[in-house]
């Protein structure tokens, strides 16, 4: 599976709805549930499916699920 | 005075000074009181509104949200602020309650009930109805709580309660009306509806951002705008920093005050924010919907009582009662109670006779146990109501465990807070189930939840157990299993 479509599924799973709702373009706010508490969820996610930890100025950036697939190919490639 | 009638002063003292900040427009004083005198006459006119009858009002930080809520008011109507994201259960029991005239604004989770859009509400018409300040008596809101049984309580406000709350509020922050406030919590409750009315009624600016979410419009607002103060609560901070650090601390030089909720806070996160904004006033309350703001503490100036509540609002008295309803001296435990104008005039649809039964003596029983010290500091000891705050967001056990019960296999189920291990929501929901189907897995009993319960009200955890522990009589006793 590769990062985009692990993310989308995070995200869908944190927003309750579907994978299909979901693109590369789909940030922050665009969901009801994809609030703060939201994003936090999504973000924690990433970083148990990846192995990986953000640092706060990293998370900052985050705010889209582009955003997010470039953060973790950019972790991933350390 | 009503809070419509100090904006309205407002409107006439400093009519091109900004009250509203939105992503497309800047609204002066001027402008903020025409559109809600035209929102009164719209939901008069349109929708037949008269004295005393109740409109729902899915709140939302924008402009047409706050002209339709000062607009109702205006109108001789009772607001019934509720969350979008209301549950259709919810939505219903609020419904029946209130028996409204109408619905406005967006819900996401209600389907099959006709909603006014906000944007139809300010939109212009021929005449404008004239302006008749409301009676202090008269009902102004009704915000439903998270009660114990799990059915929402509707907690009536009439107009001098919420005009002495924002005049406690503005006194012990120091607000000015040179302020310019970041609006980032949820207008639904009565902690972001009070920074509205607050900042509103004292003549300053409020820039609606609606959300802590992105943390780069946070920040980005802040310095655009250059604002002076905002609002959060524990788990707004927590966000905060987990995403950003330490940044807020280069705002140290513009930001005047930060108001904050009323739940769990560490003192390491009180002294690290001590530590980035040494010249803010840092101020926390203590409150509920019924009493909003009952107690406050500022950080620097009462460091050395950073573990308490906080002493009495300015205009409120505290005091501690036994079961009995006898007041007990400083440092022994009991019922923490409030009296002052801010103060609840009723429940929706709650006899007199019952209502009398909250109050000791005049005094409103919060539900809280905890003592007063010598100095006038609460100290609060638990919290009699098992209320389960999540991320700020409150929930009702029971709530949660009438769901649980209705799921085929779960023979009965008592859900209590615990703590996040991660430190970010505060609390979290734990349910423990007497589970009778060994094939019911945690994912399945989650996916039954879903269609009734909010995100934040799903169970983090789930334990099973051979019984719920009960009182004689039958109550759950949810403490001993925390």
């Amino acid at each position: 599976m590769d990062i985009l479509e692990k993310v989308i599924e995070i995200v869908a799973a944190a927003c309750d709805v579907e994978k299909s709702e979901v693109s590369e373009n789909s940030m922050v706010g665009d969901f009801p549930a994809w609030d703060s508490m939201g994003h936090l969820s999504i973000l924690s996610g990433v970083e148990e499916a990846f192995d990986i930890s953000f640092e706060p100025e990293e998370m900052m950036e985050m705010e889209d699920v582009k955003d997010i697939v470039a953060a973790v190919g950019a972790k991933l490639a350390q | 005075m009503t809070i419509e009638e100090q904006i309205r002063q407002n409107s006439i003292r400093r009519p091109h000074h900004i009250a509203l900040i939105t992503p497309g427009e800047q609204v002066t004083y001027a402008q903020l009181w025409e559109r809600c005198l035209l929102a009164a006459t719209q939901v008069r006119q349109k929708y037949g509104l008269q004295k005393g009858d109740r409109i729902i009002l899915a709140a939302s930080a924008h402009a047409n949200f706050i002209y339709t809520y000062f607009g109702i008011h205006l109108a001789g109507g009772i607001c019934v602020p509720i969350d979008p994201d209301t549950n259709e259960t919810r939505f219903n029991l609020i419904l029946q309650s209130t028996k409204p005239v109408c619905t406005m604004g967006i819900l996401h989770k209600v389907t099959g009930t006709k909603t006014v859009p906000l944007c139809e509400v300010s939109a212009p018409c021929d005449s404008v109805d004239p302006y008749e300040q409301a009676s202090p008596e008269q009902i102004a809101d009704i915000l439903f709580t998270t009660g114990t049984t799990g059915a929402p309580k509707g907690v009536a406000l009439n107009h001098r309660n919420l005009a002495a709350a924002a005049l406690n509020i503005n006194t012990f922050i120091q607000n000015t009306e040179e302020d310019v406030e970041l609006l980032a919590l949820p207008v639904s409750h009565s902690f972001g509806l009070g920074r509205m009315r607050c900042v509103l009624s004292k003549g300053g600016s409020l820039v609606l951002l609606g959300s802590f979410a992105s943390m780069k419009k946070f920040y980005g607002q802040m310095e655009q705008y250059h604002c002076t103060g905002f609002g959060m609560v524990p788990a707004g901070w927590s966000y905060i920093k987990k995403m950003s650090g330490r940044k807020i601390g280069q705002y140290a030089h513009q930001l005047r005050y930060i108001e904050i909720g009323s739940s769990f806070m560490s003192i390491e996160d009180k002294e690290l924010l001590c530590e980035l904004l040494p010249g803010t006033r840092i101020c926390m309350h203590y409150g509920l919907t019924e009493a909003s703001r009952s107690a406050f503490m500022e950080f620097h100036a009462q460091h050395n009582q950073l573990n308490s509540a906080g002493k009495a609002s300015p205009n409120v008295q505290v005091r501690i009662f036994d079961e009995a309803g006898k007041e007990l001296p400083f440092g022994t435990e009991g019922e923490v109670c409030v009296k002052g104008e801010h103060v609840t005039c009723g429940y929706w649809n709650e006899d007199t006779v019952k209502f009398a039964k909250d109050f000791y003596n005049g005094y409103f029983r919060t539900g809280d146990s905890g003592y007063l010290d010598e100095e006038g500091y609460i100290h609060l000891k638990s919290r009699i109501k098992e209320m389960i705050n999540v991320g700020g967001k409150k929930v009702s056990p029971m709530e949660v465990e009438d769901m649980l019960n209705a799921i085929p296999g779960i023979e009965e189920s008592a859900c209590v807070a615990m703590p996040d291990p991660e430190g970010v929501m505060g609390e979290l929901v734990k349910a423990f189930i007497v589970c009778k189907d060994e094939n019911l897995t945690d994912a399945a009993i989650i996916e039954a939840l879903k269609p009734n319960l909010e995100v934040y009200k799903l169970p983090a955890v789930i334990e099973r157990i051979d019984r719920i522990p009960k009182t004689a009589s039958g109550k759950v006793q949810r403490l001993t299993l925390k």
